[in-house]
């Protein structure tokens, strides 16, 4: 019993110098330190764009009060046109296109992409006019913030009355770092109901009707109604 | 009255029946709308009922009576329904839900409702037999529109009609005369409540379409539990992100 004890012993020994002297050790502690390193680094990374991505809701929202208030007095083709550049700065409009026509989307040629894009862009605004002297008399408080995946951030939040006469809100907002890092918001559920879905129902609905002729999406979404 | 039993209940029978005809859709995306034509035609007549008779009336409403009388009237309205949450609650198993539904509704009987005497602390997760229904895996059927009431999905509608017998059950007389006045107050309120979401959806190119994307995905996510709204949100992220590539 003691002989094989000795023998075990032995080899341990001999495994542990072995492994001392060469490399592998060396390998071994390298990797380990550098996966520390760089578990440490993406976390702070993730971190990071849940900061930025709740700031970025948090600024636009700001905006879009100080706009909504400051101008009430203003002529209205001057109010869309200023209310158009805080949608261009926040919104991926491009991504809310694609995200919209789904399949149909590849089928388009690029003329009838851009038109689609400013005809939705020209949609959004007219939404947020109606709406936005609503919100410049509410308050918004963030609940949470969560990375989902490798590119999506959401950032879930509550829309009060300060006066309590109005129920409360619940916003969920979707967004996505860009080329040049900045977020933008791709989709806004409020309530549970999606913008880009119920959007995407409707212009899925008029391209089926239409055997998929993009034209007259475009036409049937520029409508006056 | 035995007549009329008889007639609810193949009336009853006959939905679900209908409900069962569809694949079970709980775990898709998919929508489904056979009857889209009539459903149309529905949704129009019910369009020209709200933008003639029930907006003008909604409008008078909110421009008589102050905010604070309108709170009251909400406050109301949410108390009679809750024996409704709590009869649910207790089919759902959801045991914390029925004792909290409960406790609002025998605390807030003081005041019959008018005045939330919790001040708004306490959150219930509104129940109906419809969300019973579907706790139990009944498809949810095809898509309707209902004159008057706007839409529902099969499985929804049956839920209603149960529902509104069981209160007709289980109230006198006196409380069926109340229930008659409230009906109309109970549209108006609602009507100021959505006035955002429809002017939106009358707005839209295909005001139909619209109004049942918003009812179908405001209804799964509230009908269906954590795991199923966890489920759909995983799904549309993979579609984000595959758009993000």
């Amino acid at each position: 019993m003691n002989i094989i004890n000795l023998k075990i012993k032995k080899r341990i020994k001999r495994l542990n110098n072995y492994y001392s002297k060469t490399t592998v050790k060396k390998i071994f502690t390298i990797v380990f330190i550098a996966q520390i390193f760089f578990f440490f680094l993406s976390q702070e990374a993730s971190a990071d764009n849940l900061i930025k991505a709740n700031k970025t809701v948090e600024q636009m929202l700001v905006e879009a009060k100080q706009h909504a208030t400051n101008t009430v007095n203003l002529d209205p083709n001057k109010r869309t046109k200023k209310i158009r550049l805080l949608i261009e700065k926040y919104i991926n409009i491009n991504f809310m296109a694609r995200a919209t026509t789904g399949a149909f989307w590849r089928k388009a040629t690029s003329a009838q992409k851009d038109k689609y894009e400013i005809v939705l862009l020209n949609q959004i605004i007219n939404t947020i006019e109606v709406h936005l002297n609503t919100l410049s008399t509410l308050s918004y408080k963030t609940i949470s913030t969560e990375l989902r995946g490798k590119k999506l951030v959401y950032v879930r939040g509550l829309i009060e009355d300060p006066k309590k006469l109005k129920p409360s809100v619940n916003i969920l907002w979707k967004l996505a770092a860009n080329k040049q890092k900045s977020f933008l918001i791709l989709d806004l559920e409020i309530e549970n109901v999606s913008l880009v879905s119920s959007h995407k129902a409707e212009t899925i609905s008029i391209l089926r009707k239409n055997k998929g002729n993009f034209n007259a999406l475009i036409n049937q979404l520029d409508k006056p109604k | 009255m035995k007549k009329f039993n008889s007639i609810f209940i193949i009336l009853i029978t006959s939905i679900l029946l209908l409900s069962g005809c569809t694949n079970n859709i709980n775990r898709t995306s998919e929508t489904s709308d056979p009857f889209e034509k009539f459903n149309r035609k529905i949704f129009a007549f019910n369009k020209n009922i709200d933008e003639y008779v029930v907006k003008p009336i909604s409008k008078k409403y909110v421009s008589t009576l102050p905010a604070t009388a309108r709170e009251s009237i909400n406050q109301h309205l949410y108390w009679m329904n809750l024996p409704q949450t709590i009869i649910n609650s207790a089919f759902q198993l959801e045991i914390e839900n029925t004792i909290l539904a409960s406790a609002k509704f025998m605390l807030n009987g003081l005041t019959l409702g008018f005045y939330d005497l919790d001040d708004k602390q306490t959150t219930i997760n509104k129940k109906d037999f419809g969300s019973t229904l579907a706790k139990y895996n009944v498809p949810e059927g095809p898509f309707l529109m209902i004159p008057f009431l706007g839409p529902k999905n099969t499985r929804d509608f049956s839920g209603y009609i149960l529902d509104k017998q069981n209160i007709a059950n289980i109230s006198s007389s006196k409380v069926d005369d109340i229930i008659l006045l409230e009906v109309p107050i109970n549209i108006v309120t609602v009507r100021e409540k959505l006035s955002g979401t429809l002017e939106s959806v009358y707005n839209s190119s295909d005001p139909y379409i619209k109004m049942r994307s918003f009812y179908i995905q405001n209804r799964r996510a509230t009908v269906y539990n954590n795991e199923y709204n966890k489920f759909k949100d995983k799904e549309k992220d993979q579609a984000f992100e595959q758009l993000l590539q």
